[in-house]
């Protein structure tokens, strides 16, 4: 164990990490943050940080921020630690490190002497920044997603980001609750809402390959979902991730449980002399994965396998 | 009682691109205050609670031919809407520059004059006072009347003034921003959190910003900011400490002081650099009495000190604290 990973009073640091791109990550916890105030529950590991939002047993969120995303991660605790903060918080305060001009780079520490989360700006010159987050003993998350398989051959479809977010923001009008179909002849998505009106929204994939970036279904399945619950998984996705417009994948298992997978860049700021790489290209480990979970309505109507 | 003043193009440009918009952050309503030498914007003078903005110019950097009289050693008081005051001025810019863009001023001098007046509002009895402006166009003359409050009385004046005197108490301390837009963009992230912060300065160059509530603790420390007034030399082998324990031992020490004020009043005091100052400090009244920011402006091209105008702001302190 480094030396680092030791505090003031000799004690072992479960976590001390150093991450050179704020931005990111509060962009990706962002992404999860549908209302204003919301707990999280933050597990720690040796492949490094999740943390899981939830509401109403229906809906689930959870960002991965693996280990290759950091600049060092020193891992020694037993077992796998798990605390509780309040995720606006967390995402105001390290919001704040992400100042323009400012070093950007920090270090996580965790527990401090009260059990707190740690943080500090790291390299910057005669300024520093520093928070201590409270956190909690955690709740037990309340339903435990095991995302099935909904057959041998799985249910998904891979989209760009910014017509998903586009699509169900459309969705909007008709109303609460939301039916996603999927069907092999031709290979289509649909959005349909039924409320006070009803509007559909079809993703053909030979129509529009660029739209629909992959596409597996071998029989027709439609589920039905809440809107607002559909909504909370594109909603919060900042500007600046939406334009890098990246596939979202949503996958539907067994039981009519819907995945929704994004993917957010947490790849260092660029410098403005470096070669320009070629378009898009992250390095595969400079990526933070966001999913949500989202049970479907259960109604008589439903059409299922 | 009367005023009557032409405005510069200085003037102009000062008070529209500058100091309006950065007085209006402070609060819609505020005194103006005429002297025979001097021209004030005076924010939360005579009630308590608020930030205190205090802007000063000398008579000759925003006016030529200025004429004032009372029966009050020549001072008039009133307070004006800065928004309202801020759209009458932009308005007849346009038609002044409307005038000079063609040419003809070179023939015909043109002026903004700026004067005291009561008028009868439509559908009044009551004669109103008005702060007027007028100016000609190419083919047009304009008049903007701002609706001001009636003249202070002496009484009213007499507070007025010994709270002026007052809010000119110096600190003892004064530590220079290094970069006011970027401690602007830090405090308003940083508001999301709590809504009362501690700032503490010391002697050292210390600026400790710190909002800590139940659930959190947030703060940044600028060090080896540029002093002016009481320095002390750094102690030695502290440099490892944490900003907090650091500045707990410089209050100890009595090299620091430390004060709690609101985070909203912090905010705004920043949002004076919309005045464009060329410097900006801050520091604690003695008995930390409450926290000054005080913003320098230089001759334009030069690192002298204009003294014809000055702006600072003092931030209402919300607990003495324990010094």
């Amino acid at each position: 164990m480094s030396s680092s990973a030791i505090d003031a009073d000799g004690d072992a640091l479960d976590l001390v990490c150093q991450l050179d791109n704020v931005q990111g990550i509060v962009d990706a916890l962002t992404s999860v943050r549908w209302k204003r105030h919301q707990d999280a529950v933050v597990e720690l590991s040796e492949h490094g940080i999740v943390l899981i939002v939830e509401e109403s047993s229906c809906l689930q969120a959870k960002v991965y921020l693996q280990k290759e995303l950091f600049v060092k991660y020193e891992y020694s605790a037993e077992g796998r630690p798990r605390f509780g903060v309040s995720l606006g918080l967390f995402v105001d305060c390290l919001n704040t490190f992400s100042v323009p001009g400012n070093s950007n780079s920090i270090e996580i520490r965790y527990p401090g002497p009260d059990m707190q989360l740690l943080l500090k700006s790291v390299d910057s010159l005669d300024a520093c920044i520093y928070a201590e987050v409270r956190t909690r003993i955690p709740d037990t998350i309340s339903w435990d997603y095991n995302f099935e398989p909904a057959g041998s051959t799985p249910l998904h479809f891979t989209v760009k980001s910014a017509a998903l977010k586009e699509a169900i923001d459309d969705l909007e009008w008709p109303g609460s609750s939301i039916q996603i179909t999927l069907q092999p002849n031709p290979p289509c998505v649909t959005f349909r809402g039924e409320g006070h009106g009803d509007l559909q929204i079809d993703f053909m994939y030979y129509a529009n390959t660029d739209l629909l970036i992959a596409f597996s279904c071998d029989r027709q399945i439609s589920y039905r979902y809440k809107y607002k619950f559909l909504r909370a998984t594109t909603a919060n996705i900042p500007g600046s991730v939406i334009r890098d417009n990246r596939g979202s994948k949503l996958t539907i298992g067994r039981g009519g449980m819907l995945k929704v997978q994004h993917l957010v860049s947490v790849a260092k700021p660029p410098v403005s002399h470096s070669h320009v790489d070629y378009a898009g290209y992250q390095q595969p480990s400079r990526i933070a994965y966001i999913e949500f979970f989202v049970k479907p309505e259960v109604d008589d109507n439903t059409v299922s396998d | 009682m009367k005023f009557k003043a032409n405005l510069t193009d200085h003037g102009v440009n000062l008070l529209e691109k500058r100091f309006l918009p950065a007085l209006d952050k402070m609060g819609k309503i505020c005194h103006l205050y005429l002297t025979r030498d001097h021209f004030f914007f005076l924010h939360n003078l005579l009630n308590g609670d608020g930030i205190q903005s205090i802007a000063q110019f000398k008579k000759e950097a925003l006016f030529e031919d200025y004429r004032i009289s009372s029966q009050n050693e020549d001072r008039i008081a009133f307070a004006i809407d800065l928004s309202l005051l801020h759209r009458a001025l932009r308005s007849i810019i346009t038609v002044y520059a409307e005038f000079s863009s063609h040419g003809v001023g070179g023939v015909v001098s043109n002026q903004i004059q700026i004067r005291l007046v009561k008028k009868l509002p439509a559908h009044s009895q009551q004669p109103t006072p008005f702060l007027t402006f007028e100016t000609k166009g190419y083919k047009s003359a304009v008049i903007q009347d701002v609706p001001i409050s009636k003249p202070l009385s002496r009484a009213d004046m007499a507070e007025l003034q010994a709270a002026l005197d007052t809010a000119q108490e110096m600190p003892r301390t004064l530590v220079k921003v290094r970069d006011m837009n970027q401690l602007e963009q830090f405090v308003d992230r940083m508001k999301h959190v709590g809504d009362v912060m501690n700032v503490s300065i010391s002697k050292y160059g210390d600026l400790h910003l710190q909002i800590s509530t139940t659930l959190i603790t947030l703060g940044a420390e600028f060090r080896k900011l540029l002093v002016l007034g009481e320095q002390a030399e750094v102690p030695r082998g502290e440099g490892n400490l944490s900003a907090q324990t650091r500045t707990q031992r410089a209050i100890q020490r009595g090299d620091a002081m430390i004060v709690q004020v609101s985070v909203k009043h912090f905010f705004k005091s920043l949002q004076c650099h919309l005045a464009k100052p060329d410097c900006a400090f801050y520091g604690i009244t003695s008995q930390g009495a409450c926290l000054t920011v005080i913003f320098q402006f230089f001759v334009p091209g030069t690192r002298q000190t204009d003294k014809s105008i000055s702006l600072h702001c003092r931030l209402p302190v919300l607990d003495p604290g324990s010094n």
